[in-house]
């Protein structure tokens, strides 16, 4: 062998060895992008599973979903759920647009997460005051999480799906800590709900 | 004649200070009321405010290195706080939100300071820890270039050693 390739082997070495010495001052200095930066909202039923929604609504009966809410950006966040409540003529989040509803919101609640983690939340809900005459429906008060709302929403009979239509839904906000303020973050679940009978 | 004509005058004197009397009542209620609720919406914003403030001071302790694990605990507490206070409010539970709103800016408030402390700690252990680093850095690279040269040395006298062994002798016969 050469001395030139044993020069060749020390340098190679030499790189090597510099480099794995000065790793863990490089790592501090260069700092990678992340992967997708993204909340996640889902709804379970009330077995914590993807099934047994409630649909077929009545007065004075408790129903519940979970709501969980993930943080996947990156570092701590604030939410806020506001829980609200649409009939079939009333405007829905657009998320193509990014907006929220423009329907105050009944309900809310708030937590952080730190990055990587999940929520789960148990919303309760009844309506305690509605009624039906002939084609038209009303819910009056509705319940979430033992606290009553009046909401006075009214709904008519709809002949091609045979149901008097609302919806509960729930719109995911963050806190956005260089304007102070919280931001609709263009992500909600609702859930489909048939007024059946009154008491 | 005339007592009859004072006698309604009276009546209607006495009707007109009682009407006066329950309008100013009515105005004195009604602007209580209305100031209730201005006094919630106010408690409400400041604890709006000092949460957003809270919040921010525990991101800033983050991104600076802290464990800001139990601060998350104590924010989530005030969020809760926060949260009964506006769904007391739109309930029309004036009184109940402004007590509720109060009771978030301590929480708020510790948990600021605490965060803000987390942060500075957090910022002088990253300088130590970024000099240290750089200590053991140069130290290591400086050992190694050394050892390497050295051992380098001792491959280049051996290689020249072993040349100059293996050199070829012209013998005379």
């Amino acid at each position: 062998m050469k001395l030139e390739s044993y020069k060749f082997i020390f340098v190679a070495v030499g790189l090597i060895g510099v480099l794995l010495i000065a790793s863990p001052a490089i790592a501090g200095a260069i700092h990678l992008p992340g992967g997708d930066a993204f909340s996640e909202l889902y709804l379970l039923g009330p077995g914590q599973m993807a099934e047994n929604y409630p649909s077929n609504i009545a007065v004075g009966a408790n129903y519940s979903v979970y709501v969980n809410v993930g943080n996947h950006l990156g570092s701590s966040v604030y939410y806020v759920v506001y829980v609200k409540l649409a009939n079939a003529t009333d405007q829905l989040p657009n998320t193509s647009l990014g907006t929220p509803s423009p329907l105050l919101p009944l309900y809310e609640y708030r937590f952080s997460l730190p990055d990587g983690a999940s929520q789960q939340s148990l919303v309760s809900f009844s309506v305690s005051s509605g009624a039906i005459q002939g084609s038209n429906s009303q819910i009056s008060t509705l319940q979430i999480n033992s606290q009553a709302f009046n909401v006075e929403k009214s709904a008519v009979w709809n002949s091609n799906s045979s149901k008097f239509a609302y919806q509960l839904f729930f719109e995911l906000w963050l806190y956005n800590e260089t304007t102070g303020s919280l931001e609709f973050n263009d992500r909600y679940v609702s859930l489909q709900l048939n007024l059946t009978r009154t008491q | 004649m005339r007592s009859k004509q004072l006698s309604a005058k009276r009546k209607l004197l006495s009707i007109t200070l009682v009407a006066i009397l329950v309008l100013s009542l009515c105005l004195m209620v009604v602007s209580s009321a209305a100031a209730q609720t201005d006094q919630a919406a106010s408690k409400l914003a400041a604890a709006n405010l000092a949460v957003g403030q809270a919040f921010n001071g525990v991101l800033g302790a983050e991104k600076a290195g802290a464990n800001v694990t139990g601060l998350l605990v104590q924010l989530n507490v005030a969020e809760g706080f926060l949260a009964q206070a506006e769904n007391s409010y739109r309930t029309g539970d004036s009184s109940a939100a402004a007590a509720q709103a109060d009771s978030v800016l301590p929480v708020a408030q510790q948990i600021t300071a605490a965060a803000q402390n987390a942060k500075q700690a957090a910022v002088a252990s990253a300088r130590n820890g970024f000099w240290e680093t750089i200590a053991f850095t140069a130290v290591g690279l400086a050992a190694f270039v050394i050892a390497l040269l050295f051992a380098w040395s001792r491959v280049r006298r051996n290689y020249i050693k072993n040349l100059l062994k293996a050199k070829p002798e012209v013998v005379n016969r």
